[in-house]
């Protein structure tokens, strides 16, 4: 079959760009029903401490109060992002008998406004006893500390407050360093950043009489959500139903399951009537989950020509009060190192550890901006020491096209190499780069530097729901309907999918309706959190297409008395190659085959899942199982300005080359693209939460400075395409909207050093810290 | 006290009974359903909830619904005609400036504004005109393509 593709490739705008640009989009926040009542939260002020009493009777007696909840009120499941064996869940869904963290939910109000609601909460008593609290993660870790939780039983060091450990190794890793020429040893470190999506988290659960229980809420992926409301509230999953909302941004701040979404939903089910709970700004930088920061200490040995050959790891997580996605990120901060580079020998041992801050949750990128960070430093600043430039020590060690990983995985269509070289190029790195340093002081006080930095990144893998799957519906009028269980979060989930749809059946874009992220009517979808939409969701739809496309040439063939290879489908028909005019359209095709095919309408069905053949999801402990059946490669180069008088650095220009596979719309990818660079000059610049013995100082945007217009870094991106898209057939392309935070990260830190010499341990990089480097400040 | 006063939104009037405190954004939203204009923060930072008051942009979370009074405001809902896009709408739609969605009707009237007064701006005057506009997903690349994009165009038009 020809293989002139219309569709995928191309740069075709949104699909709910015009709902989007007309506000005609709803949002959770934007649903009022009938009915409906106020729910809000009362939080914890302290950071650990017993719940002696709870008194709620005034509050009770306030006019409009329809219901208040507490633990009492619960089934007593506990919940988390990770539920098995080895780690069961630790979270209750409101807090009982004692609390770990401010912010985190004692009690709910459910009342007829706002302000009610409010006022009850005032007057909801609650007697605590404080207990002693630990902020930060060593102290936490040492022998004696404050007990959040009981350390790890399976963790036999004499450590506490583990959540859980990450170990992992091969090779010999003391011969690997005896081999070396040279090692060195460095610690790096991560500090707090909120996501910023800009629509608050909020949540409209509407509970039926006859046992059902509606959601909208914001979200990253319903199924995900349905599964953990239905095992807290004590509920079928088939008695719960998440619809589809508009979502105002997530980038991971919406995966877990939060206290606003249980409490809209039991206190639903307590008055019979829907609850709507908003999270206000400040409660989402105070009491909500940020990002995971991370120690890193890293030792690295290699041979003079900068071939590596030992690297050792050992990584502590801020994991907070709960265990959360702690232990997660601990195992995917391994695997954003296997995946860039080949070391022989190998020891890695990652800490997840709880002290009485909020709870923390994956954040774009979980775990690889700071890995890359940490990795691509001292990888320049060994490239220095045995003067290599810092190109040639990447292109020496990067893995190449078909190599398997430790964990089994294979690479297959691996573009770093290329990658690294078109980023190069086209930055004219080599030219550039070390200039800075040999400077005249008669340039004034400006510095120009350029870096380099590298990501290899995951493109979906199996963690509930694991797998995608989708129907294809073809209409009387020979339009399309495509049920996807995809939530769009703004990355373009459903303009992909119809593409890949318009593609496999020749369709304009307009002819395809999608019904979307409902979970009682779309089949299962991995989530927008794992980054499989494009791979996972896309190989479903595209084979649910070659279902409707082959049913709709089989009876095409049979009516035009034409075999099947003469066949070419265009403009909503099915021609006869070469004879224009012999040729039915899709209407009477359907028509048809409802007459000839025992009244099927030609309906497709596609399923897909990463790394089939494997059962389950790779050990969290030990790292033992396949994790991806495809990775995204990336170098990005990073051109900043320095100023050695203040110690302002800005990000001017960022150069992402990128192996995706192929981009599916180039336009989405440069979105994507964009986004993670102004991300990255947030983290490395603008952004942090501060925060002081559990509380959050600086809970607004005036205060944790997010990019404006003003900040903008000129953004450019070169496609390195390994995979081509042959319709009806498999694919493997990759991932565009997380591995990009990473490599920039570090290409920023690279080229700061590259300006003026000051080598940054630790994000974000302030003026002091570089004036401090400079020696202008102490 | 509840206060009787006249909004005139997107070229219609109508008469509210309001609370003092209550915000314009609220009355847009809750008593006449114009949910286009979104509430980020509630505070003035984010400027997801930009409308526009006499032909200027102003933060709808701020400003309280008595203090417009027989003023002229208009939503993202009066923008464009009918199922036709404004020049702005369209090039957001076409540039990809549109990701998550929820800063766009802000980003929109505020670029509306500024290509109303300057037709031809420079990049540091569409950086001034959306320095309020906080927006997440793009790094605001596409976003000011997007305003050149319709700046051309409107000119073009005008020729």
């Amino acid at each position: 079959m020809e293989n002139k593709l219309d569709y995928v490739g191309q740069r075709i705008p949104r699909k709910d760009g015009p709902v989007k640009v007309t506000g005609r989009a709803k949002y959770t926040v934007d649903v009022q029903l009938p009915g409906m009542l106020v729910g809000r939260i009362l939080r914890s002020p302290h950071p650990h401490a017993k719940i002696l009493n709870i008194d709620v009777s005034r509050a009770e007696r306030l006019k409009g109060v329809k219901a208040i909840i507490t633990s009492d009120d619960t089934i007593g499941v506990k919940h988390a992002f990770v539920d098995t064996p080895r780690y069961p869940a630790d979270e209750p869904p409101i807090a009982k008998d004692r609390v770990l963290f401010v912010g985190e939910a004692v009690a709910a109000v459910a009342a007829t406004d706002a302000d009610v609601a409010e006022e009850a909460l005032s007057l909801i008593k609650v007697d605590y006893e404080p207990l002693p609290a630990v902020f930060d993660v060593e102290e936490a870790m040492q022998p004696g500390a404050p007990e959040v939780h009981t350390s790890h039983p399976k963790v036999k060091e004499p450590l506490s407050n583990i959540a859980g450990k990450t170990e992992s190794g091969w090779g010999d890793i003391k011969t690997g360093f005896a081999q070396a020429d040279y090692v060195r040893e460095d610690r790096f470190e991560s500090h707090l950043r909120t996501h910023g999506y800009l629509e608050p988290q909020a949540t409209v659960a509407s509970y039926e009489p006859g046992g059902k229980l509606n959601v909208l809420t914001s979200s990253q992926g319903p199924f995900f959500k349905r599964a953990k409301l239905a095992q807290t509230l004590g509920l079928p999953f088939s008695r719960v139903r998440v619809h589809k909302a508009y979502v105002g941004g997530g980038f991971g701040g919406k995966i877990d399951l939060f206290y606003h979404e249980f409490c809209a939903a039991l206190l639903s089910m307590k008055t019979g009537r829907p609850v709507k709970i908003e999270a206000s700004r400040e409660e989402i930088f105070t009491a909500y989950r940020h990002g995971e920061p991370l120690i890193i200490e890293i030792k690295t040995g290699v041979k003079n020509d900068g071939t590596l050959v030992a690297q050792q790891f050992r990584v502590i997580n801020k994991s907070g009060a709960y265990r959360g996605t702690g232990v997660v990120v601990i195992f995917l901060a391994w695997g954003f190192i296997i995946g860039a580079y080949r070391v022989p020998n190998f020891k890695y041992e990652g800490y997840a550890v709880y002290t009485n801050n909020p709870p923390r949750t994956a954040q774009r990128g979980h775990g690889c901006p700071q890995m890359r960070f940490a990795v691509e430093s001292q990888l320049d600043m060994i490239a220095e020491k045995l003067g290599i430039d810092p190109l040639e020590i990447r292109l020496k060690n990067a893995r190449q096209a078909g190599e398997i990983l430790p964990n089994g995985d294979n690479v297959y269509n691996c573009g770093l190499t290329e990658c690294i070289e078109k980023a190069a190029e086209h930055t004219e790195f080599k030219k550039k780069y070390g200039q800075a340093r040999s400077a005249s002081p008669s340039m004034g006080s400006i510095r120009h530097g350029i870096g380099i930095g590298v990501s290899a990144y995951i493109t979906g893998s199996l963690i509930y729901p694991n797998s995608s799957s989708t129907v294809i519906k073809m209409n009387d009028d020979g339009t399309v309907t495509l049920l996807t269980g995809a939530l769009d979060i703004g990355q373009g989930a459903e303009t992909i999918l119809c593409q890949i749809v318009a593609e496999e059946l020749k369709l304009p874009m307009e002819d395809i309706e999608v019904i979307a992220a409902d979970t009682e009517t779309t089949p299962v979808d991995i989530g927008s959190w794992i980054s499989g939409n494009a791979f996972v969701t896309g190989n479903a739809v595209r084979v649910a297409g070659t279902e409707v496309r082959e049913k709709l040439l089989s009876i095409a063939a049979e009516e035009l008395e034409a075999s099947l290879e003469d066949l070419v489908l265009k403009d909503k028909c099915v021609y006869v190659a070469g004879s224009p005019s012999h040729k039915l359209t899709y209407q009477q095709l359907v028509s048809l085959s409802i007459q000839k095919r025992d009244g099927d309408p030609i309906i497709g069905e596609g399923h897909w899942r990463t790394v089939r053949g494997e059962p389950y999801h790779p050990s969290l402990a030990t790292t033992k199982g396949r994790w991806s059946d495809s990775y995204a490669f990336g170098a990005q180069v990073a051109e900043v300005e320095v100023d050695i008088e203040t110690g302002q650095a800005r990000l001017i220009r960022a150069v992402t080359a990128h192996d995706c596979g192929f981009p599916i719309n180039p336009t989405l990818v440069e979105g994507q693209m964009d986004g993670q660079v102004s991300m990255a000059l947030g983290h490395a610049f603008m952004e942090e939460v501060l925060m002081k013995e559990g509380r959050t100082l600086n809970p607004s945007w005036l205060d944790y400075r997010m990019p404006t217009i003003h900040n903008t870094a000129k953004s450019e991106v070169i496609d390195v395409i390994t995979e081509r898209y042959e319709i009806g057939r498999p694919y493997r392309t990759k991932e565009v909207g997380e591995g990009y935070v990473s490599g920039i990260l570090a290409a920023i830190a690279n080229a700061v050093y590259d300006a003026v010499g000051v080598r940054l341990y630790t994000t974000p990089f302030t003026p002091e810290k570089i004036l401090q480097g400079l020696g202008k400040l102490k | 006290m509840k206060q009787i006063i006249e909004l005139s939104v997107n070229g219609e009037s109508s008469e509210f009974a309001v609370e003092p405190q209550e915000t314009l954004l609220e009355a847009l939203r809750d008593r006449m359903g114009l949910t286009g204009t979104k509430e980020g923060c509630g505070t003035g930072e984010c400027g997801s909830c930009t409308v526009l008051i006499g032909g200027k942009p102003i933060l709808s979370c701020l400003t309280l619904a008595v203090e417009c009074h027989k003023r002229d405001i208009v939503t993202i809902e009066g923008i464009g005609d009918g199922n036709d896009l404004s020049p702005v709408q369209q090039a957001f739609v076409d540039c990809g400036a549109i990701q998550c969605g929820f800063c766009t009707s802000g980003m929109v009237l505020s670029s509306e504004v500024l290509l109303k007064e300057n037709p031809n701006p420079q990049e540091k005057d569409i950086y001034k005109a959306l320095e309020g506009n906080l927006c997440r997903c793009t790094g605001y690349n596409k976003i000011i393509e997007a305003v050149h994009k319709a700046s051309e165009q409107m000119v073009t038009e005008q020729e």
